[in-house]
């Protein structure tokens, strides 16, 4: 490797360094040369030795986290491609094939908008490529339907990347998670490309799909269903069973039907330590307890999510992808302990409200975290508030009578 | 005499390789030995010789403008050589060449009656005459004892959880009457007690340690920095503002005893020498004159070319030129290899050649015994602070650590001493800092938040 090290060393940093004729790119030359290689920096004080772990190692183990739920998106996109279509290719490798042709190019479009943003920000303000949209950078088109037209992919990149994140002065000072201010800003500007029965599954020739296909998903069922049915039934009706919503091999947005790579990248980040456990934890109590609630006080007539046993929660809609990986997202939760508890919970909580008492919307997490990232900085100003006081009270038990 | 353990979980203990044996060698005293002013914050120099005069032992070098009586002494007999001035004429070094006899000044010393003949300002005196109050720390902002104040308890500091630090247990040897002397002192320079803060009880532990007197014996476990000042006093004798606590390592304590146990600075000490860069069998304990020349104590001792030499450990100390003299402050060396190797895909290589706390690398799930040669190697670049949680699980006190950078980087002096700034020392976040994926500088942070909030009139 020394080779290509005595490369960039000679023939590629003369042009970016100071008087190069690119020395304005220089951010674009320390993202590829440390992408390439370790920085040579070493320690100017105290410590004067550094923990191996760097902010490109902390965001590729969110990356990998991630991959499960990519490649079983891109698996499922297809695979809904060919049963809907009927193609008569239902092997895995056509499934595959077919996906990789709806999902790739968003992500590819993701990562290239995306990346000249954030190039282009780096260039003014004159400071390093942040590796934190790399995970921006896939986390959005995972949150998409597979059908997006892809410049609304560039488009949502871009107000992701800019208003999500670069006005407020980059990464470590964004109030909102990057990713879903992009996906809400799709949301909003262009709906019917985004929501609806019609854009979970492509759709070559409608008049050549399978028997009894209307692409609504589990959450659009339910909001159908009328007040004092059943939901469970309704949902076995159009064959969703809560095993079924759980394997997730239906129709939705790319990265977030199944639990079970979902479950999988949990498991990463919360070994590493990278995701925040009590994030996640406080988002799975907050739907219990809010479920559980509204079930004991509804009337038997009361709206259908009303009465859905509170686990059907998980495995419907993307709370699962949601809490995960997107409101674990550091910079745009909470940053104290109690906190984050506070935070998950209550991301939870409104996930379970909004499905109740609206369930025509079509899915809430979105904005409950959206809603929870504004809120974050006041909880933590609280529970900051109450460690200054217990603070003081705890130096005040020192002091000599 | 109360002894109680009290057990630390956060924390991590850095598996840095080259611990010191517990042996002590003595090093030659070399020809010249010398004083740097520049290592005591604050100082505002006055000098009281000229290139050419004699000098003994204990004579002053130069005095305080600062702090009336403050002054700082000659380590050994001799002549001055030279004054060496640096940047914008400071004084960066005086030189003595050693004379043949090592004649020392007479100071006040203890007599039969111990320190109870000892007048409190008598001591304070002595103290400031010789330069040895500056191994009194004050907190809160670990400044030098303020002599104008009585502090309402005394920390002295017997463990050595960072790497590395000299092993008290191994300084005390042969000089029990002087770290007891030294503590009776510090006990009539406080109206509160002296709590000697230990580890865990262990074999080859000495009986003048274990078994001080006119103290109050803590035992503390668990991992760095259970062995921190900072940690000890929050967990036995938290400040509240207004108040005043004095911080003394042990191993100074001994320098004090001997000071009045002889009625003169002592001329040498037994210092520390470790690290990677240290030759294997050369890694110990070592009784060097003050002020010696670093060469003549690490001559064929080192191994290696590219190396970096740390007064302190290799968490919290500052780095010295390996040409200069053994700071007045320092309790060992610890000396490392300076590492700008670069890595292929470093990102993305899976890492069993790396250390690291966190559980992003295979050294966090193999072997928990192995000891890592850790060079300078900052392990990545500088980026934007991320609110990680990693802070917080190696302080272990009751503080917020992100926020209390945070508040200290917008300059919020009244928040961030809401939030602890007046309890901390800049070396409580060496640890924070070397676990950051960010590679931020916390301890420089804390360390200019200390100086604001100093100028604040705090």
């Amino acid at each position: 490797m020394k080779f290509i090290l005595e490369f960039m060393e000679k023939k590629v940093k003369p042009l970016y360094g100071p008087g190069g004729r690119l020395s304005r790119l220089f951010p674009l030359y320390e993202a590829g040369d440390t992408f390439l290689f370790t920085p040579a920096e070493t320690t100017s004080g105290p410590p004067h030795v550094r923990d191996a772990l760097d902010m490109k190692r902390y965001m590729i183990v969110v990356i990998a986290a991630l991959m499960p739920c990519l490649l079983f998106g891109i698996y499922n996109a297809g695979r809904q491609y060919d049963v809907v279509n009927q193609t008569g290719l239902s092997a895995f490798g056509h499934n595959l094939y077919e996906g990789a042709l709806l999902v790739l190019p968003i992500v590819i479009v993701s990562y290239v908008v995306g990346g000249l943003w954030e190039v282009l920000f780096a260039v003014v303000r004159k400071h390093e490529i942040n590796e934190g949209f790399l995970v921006t950078g896939l986390l959005f088109p995972l949150t998409l339907p597979p059908t997006t037209p892809l410049w609304q992919v560039a488009l949502g990149i871009t107000f992701g990347v800019v208003v999500g994140k670069e006005i407020f002065g980059g990464t470590g000072f964004n109030v909102l998670n990057p990713a879903l201010t992009g996906r809400a800003f799709l949301f909003f500007a262009y709906p019917a490309q985004i929501t609806g029965d019609g854009v979970w599954t492509k759709v070559a020739d409608a008049s050549h799909v399978v028997e009894g296909f209307t692409g609504a998903t589990p959450l659009a069922i339910a909001g159908q269903v009328g007040a004092g049915e059943g939901l469970v039934p309704a949902l076995e009706r159009a064959g969703f069973t809560l095993k079924s919503m759980a394997l997730g091999l239906e129709g939705g947005s790319i990265g977030e039907t199944s639990l079970i790579p979902i479950l999988l990248g949990a498991a990463v980040l919360l070994l590493t330590g990278v995701g925040a456990w009590r994030i996640m934890a406080g988002g799975v109590l907050g739907v219990s307890a809010l479920a559980v609630l509204i079930d004991l006080v509804s009337g038997p007539d009361a709206k259908p999510f009303a009465h859905l046993p509170f686990y059907y929660h998980f495995a419907m809609g993307s709370f699962a992808f949601g809490i995960v990986f997107m409101a674990t997202d550091p910079v745009s939760a909470a940053a104290t302990r109690a906190g984050k508890w506070i935070y998950g919970f209550l991301i939870g909580a409104l996930t379970v409200l909004i499905r109740v008492v609206n369930p025509a919307y079509p899915e809430g997490v979105m904005l409950s975290i959206l809603f929870m990232n504004i809120m974050a900085p006041l909880i933590d100003h609280y529970v900051v508030q109450v460690h200054i006081r217990r603070r003081a009270a705890y130096l005040r038990s020192f002091r000599h009578a | 005499m109360v002894s109680s353990i009290i057990r630390i979980k956060r924390g991590f203990d850095v598996r840095l390789a080259g611990p010191p044996a517990a042996a002590v060698a003595d090093v030659p005293p070399s020809a010249t030995v010398a004083v740097c002013p520049g290592e005591f914050a604050g100082l505002r120099p006055r000098l009281k010789v000229k290139e050419g005069d004699a000098v003994r032992r204990g004579t002053p070098l130069l005095e305080d403008k600062a702090v009336a009586g403050f002054q700082l002494c000659a380590p050994a007999a001799g002549t001055v050589a030279a004054i060496e001035y640096g940047e914008r004429r400071a004084i960066r070094r005086i030189v003595i060449r050693r004379g043949a006899s090592d004649e020392a000044e007479a100071l006040p010393r203890l007599g039969a009656g111990g320190t109870a003949g000892l007048a409190r300002e008598a001591i304070l005196e002595n103290l400031k005459a010789t330069g040895y109050l500056s191994l009194i720390r004050q907190r809160p902002l670990s400044r030098m004892a303020d002599p104008a104040v009585t502090p309402k308890s005394i920390f002295v500091n017997g463990m050595n959880t960072a790497p590395f630090a000299p092993d008290l247990h191994v300084v005390v040897r042969g000089q029990e009457d002087a770290f007891q002397a030294g503590l009776d002192i510090l006990g009539r320079l406080t109206a509160g007690r002296v709590y000697l803060c230990l580890g865990p009880e262990a074999e080859g532990d000495g009986p003048a340690v274990n078994g001080a007197r006119n103290v109050e014996i803590r035992r503390f476990s668990g991992p760095h920095p259970s062995g921190n000042t900072s940690v000890h006093i929050h967990l036995v004798d938290a400040i509240s503002p207004g108040d005043r606590v004095w911080a003394v390592k042990g191993v100074d304590v001994v320098r004090i005893g001997r000071l009045f146990l002889d009625g003169a600075p002592p001329a040498t000490r037994i210092v520390s020498l470790a690290g990677p860069g240290v030759r294997d069998g050369a890694r110990r304990h070592y009784r060097v004159g003050e002020g010696t020349d670093l060469a003549s104590l690490l001559a064929d001792r080192l191994a290696g070319a590219s190396l970096r030499v740390v007064a302190g450990d290799a968490l919290g100390g500052e780095r010295v030129a390996a040409d200069g003299s053994l700071p007045f402050l320092a309790g060992g060396l610890t000396v490392l290899r300076e590492d700008p190797e670069r890595r292929f895909l470093g990102w993305m290589a899976p890492g069993f050649g790396q250390y690291s706390a966190s559980a992003l690398f295979p050294s966090r799930w193999l072997s928990t015994r192995k000891a890592w040669d850790l060079g300078t190697n900052l392990n990545g670049g500088h980026r934007a602070m991320v609110a990680t949680g990693l802070y917080d699980r190696v302080l272990p006190m009751n503080i917020l650590v992100d926020q209390l950078v945070r508040a200290v980087l917008a300059h919020d002096v009244e928040e961030a001493v809401q939030l602890g700034l007046l309890e901390v020392d800049p070396e409580d976040f060496a640890l924070c800092s070397f676990v950051c994926p960010s590679k931020t500088d916390l301890v420089g942070i804390i360390r200019k938040g200390l100086d604001e909030a100093a100028a604040e009139g705090l």
